[in-house]
């Protein structure tokens, strides 16, 4: 449908065809920033292309990822969750709550889940029924859920993490982590969710307008509610996938994933302003942050640089997709 | 209601808080209510009043900082890196100290103005990259300061602790500019609705320039302060405020999106939430679950405070 408009603009205005290769560039700039990224890499040190290497980034990128799609969700219909590190560590803290062994394996999961949907709920149930900002429910139910761990785990958590969980965060078959596997079968469920059913147009239209979703008989409430907790969810899982990861659990498993992902999701251009976003934008955004993390740590530069990269990628990618929508106020 | 009554009602209901806080506090502890444990609480406030009053001014114009945090370690570790014991360095080093806030405020405004990219991103970006300048500077602890600089965290005037005053007057000096300065309302202006503020020719870049940097300042302040409570500067000691520095904005009556609320509101609720804390360890709640109460307290006075909204 796009395409067929951008042609027929490019038959009117010879100048238009240009201008249909800059917003091609808008739309998936970062798809060719991350080859960009990876050659420059290689280029900067040899060992960063080594497949050793590869499947490292890998390890490292599925928690990140599978966080930055649900806060795609989230985001798409003007929100924001702040509370998803909170729910990693929680869910990290409740993976050695039980034995430590396999056995306990699904109530882990069950355990993990079911805190996650309430997380969702509230968080919901405050931004639709209670009208509160996003950033200031999700920032409460962060501050609960840390509450509520501390005074679980009286500041020290103890326990072991299943062995089986271990596998799932930090083994790998044939170089290919098995975090990495189940990163391809949640992100290739939530396209097709977000792209391809009638609930996905739904998150786009409440997103893109709630009144207009409203006109439309869209249950508007129902459907952020629901992109709430498709967002505690995937907390829960990249938590349970992080903490298999780490081995040993603390407080603080997760931390600054909320921004990370909020990050990775704004370099995707998923829209602060609600109504546009994509699974993919979401994976890149995610790809960018690990890549450019890993290349930093590969260069020998001190890790405080990182920092210092990382914020500068964030404004200066903020910065290319404002340029576009400069009329309409802030992105 | 009368009118003053309800434009004011959250400042009202910060008040009542405050109230039953103390008939509960008379009932836990008679010296809960002594004179010196209101001082005490009083003096608590301070680094969580400083920075909030920035972050309100910021709210106010439609704005966020999520750069204080890493604004406040970064001048915390300056401050006892660069006096590092000398006192004759004291007063140059707190001017330049308060002016590098300053201009990262300024800084900070001025990516918003010229990128058109929302200031949530804006002062992400400028903390993440603050935070790493400050782990350049210093990995650990750094520098002393000399004996009579806690002066500005412990110090009396006239009994009253001088950095929770400091803050009061602020307060009050920047409740009169809101209300009585044309800068001060074109705040309220240009948070209510940002383009209308551009139609009718209100001086937008200014009106930022004025927030960020007036919160820049606020946090080099709180460095200050935290660098003389405890006498070394911190890299990590800032970092919970950025997200605790909009809880007293919020209880306060100061409405997220821009627009509505006030100074005033902000100093009272973060005393409120001194007080709280204050309570709990009276009662002797373990610190674990003062987190829980905190997130309870957030959720019901929102929650509340928009249903009023909505009625009107």
């Amino acid at each position: 449908m796009t395409e067929r408009l951008s042609s027929s603009a490019e038959l009117a205005h010879p100048a238009a065809a240009f201008k249909s290769v800059r917003s091609w560039l808008a739309r998936y700039g970062m798809v060719v920033v991350l080859p960009i990224l990876l050659g420059l890499g290689g280029v900067m040190s040899p060992a960063f292309l080594s497949a050793d290497n590869f499947s490292n980034l890998l390890l490292q990128f599925a928690p990140l990822a599978i966080v930055a799609m649900g806060q795609s969700f989230v985001m798409i219909v003007r929100g924001l969750d702040l509370s998803v590190a909170s729910m990693m560590a929680t869910t990290a803290v409740i993976s050695t709550s039980f034995s430590g062994t396999d056995r306990d394996i699904a109530n882990i999961f069950a355990a993990s889940f079911i805190v996650a949907v309430a997380v969702g709920l509230l968080n919901g149930f405050l931004v639709t029924k209670r009208q509160v900002s996003p950033f200031l429910a999700t920032l409460a139910t962060m501050i609960l859920l840390q509450g509520f761990r501390f005074a679980y785990t009286q500041g020290a958590p103890s326990g072991n993490v299943p062995p089986l969980l271990r596998v799932l965060g930090s083994a790998k078959i044939g170089g290919i982590p098995y975090n990495s596997l189940v990163l391809l079968i949640v992100a290739v469920a939530l396209a097709i969710v977000l792209h391809r059913s009638a609930f996905g147009r739904r998150i786009f239209i409440v997103g893109g307008s709630p009144v207009t979703g409203r006109l439309f008989g869209i249950r508007s409430d129902l459907v952020m509610v629901a992109c709430y907790v498709i967002s505690s969810c995937l907390a829960a899982l990249a938590g349970l996938i992080l903490s298999g990861y780490v081995g040993l659990v603390d407080n603080w498993v997760g931390q600054g994933y909320e921004l990370d992902s909020i990050v990775a999701c704004v370099v995707g251009r998923v829209s602060l302003k609600g109504g546009r976003g994509s699974i993919l934008g979401a994976l890149t955004g995610a790809a960018v942050l690990v890549v450019i993390a890993n290349e930093v740590l590969l260069l020998g530069v001190p890790i405080q640089v990182q920092l210092i990269i990382k914020g500068a990628v964030i404004v200066i990618a903020a910065a290319l997709y404002a340029r576009r929508e400069a009329s309409s106020g802030y992105t | 209601m009368p009118r003053w009554l309800r434009n004011n009602a959250s400042l009202l209901g910060v008040m009542l808080l405050i109230g039953t806080v103390y008939l509960v506090g008379a009932v836990v502890s008679d010296r809960f209510l002594s004179f010196g444990n209101v001082l005490n609480v009083f003096e608590q406030t301070t680094d969580l009043a400083l920075v909030s009053i920035g972050q309100t001014l910021v709210v106010l114009s439609g704005g966020i900082d999520l750069s204080v945090g890493s604004l406040i370690s970064l001048t915390s570790c300056l401050t006892s890196g660069l006096i590092n014991g000398n006192p004759d360095r004291i007063i140059p080093v707190v001017a330049a100290v308060l002016a590098l806030g300053t201009v990262v405020g300024l800084v900070n405004a001025g990516l918003v103005i010229a990128l058109h990219v929302h200031p949530l991103i804006i002062t992400l970006g400028m903390g993440a990259i603050l935070q790493g300048v400050t782990l350049l500077y210093a990995l650990g602890p750094v520098g002393r300061v000399p004996r009579g600089f806690n002066f500005l965290a412990y110090g009396r005037i006239l009994g009253l602790p001088l950095g929770a005053t400091i803050a009061v007057v602020l307060s009050i000096l920047i409740a009169l500019l809101l209300r009585y300065l044309p800068l001060g309302r074109q705040i309220y202006a240009v948070g209510d609705d940002a383009n209308a503020a551009r139609l009718v020719g209100l001086p937008r870049t200014r009106v930022l320039m004025l927030v960020y940097g007036c919160s820049g300042f606020c946090c080099a302040a709180t460095g200050l302060y935290l660098a003389a409570r405890f006498g070394v500067g911190q890299p990590y000691t800032g970092v919970n405020y950025t997200l605790a520095s909009i809880t007293p904005v919020v209880l306060g009556g100061t409405i997220l999106s821009g627009g509505k609320g006030g100074v005033v509101g902000t100093l009272l609720a973060a005393f409120l939430i001194s007080l709280f804390n204050n309570l709990l360890n009276f009662m002797d709640v373990s610190k674990h679950y003062q987190l829980v109460a905190q997130a309870l307290i957030i959720i019901f006075a929102v929650s509340v405070y928009v249903e009023r909204r909505r009625e009107e």
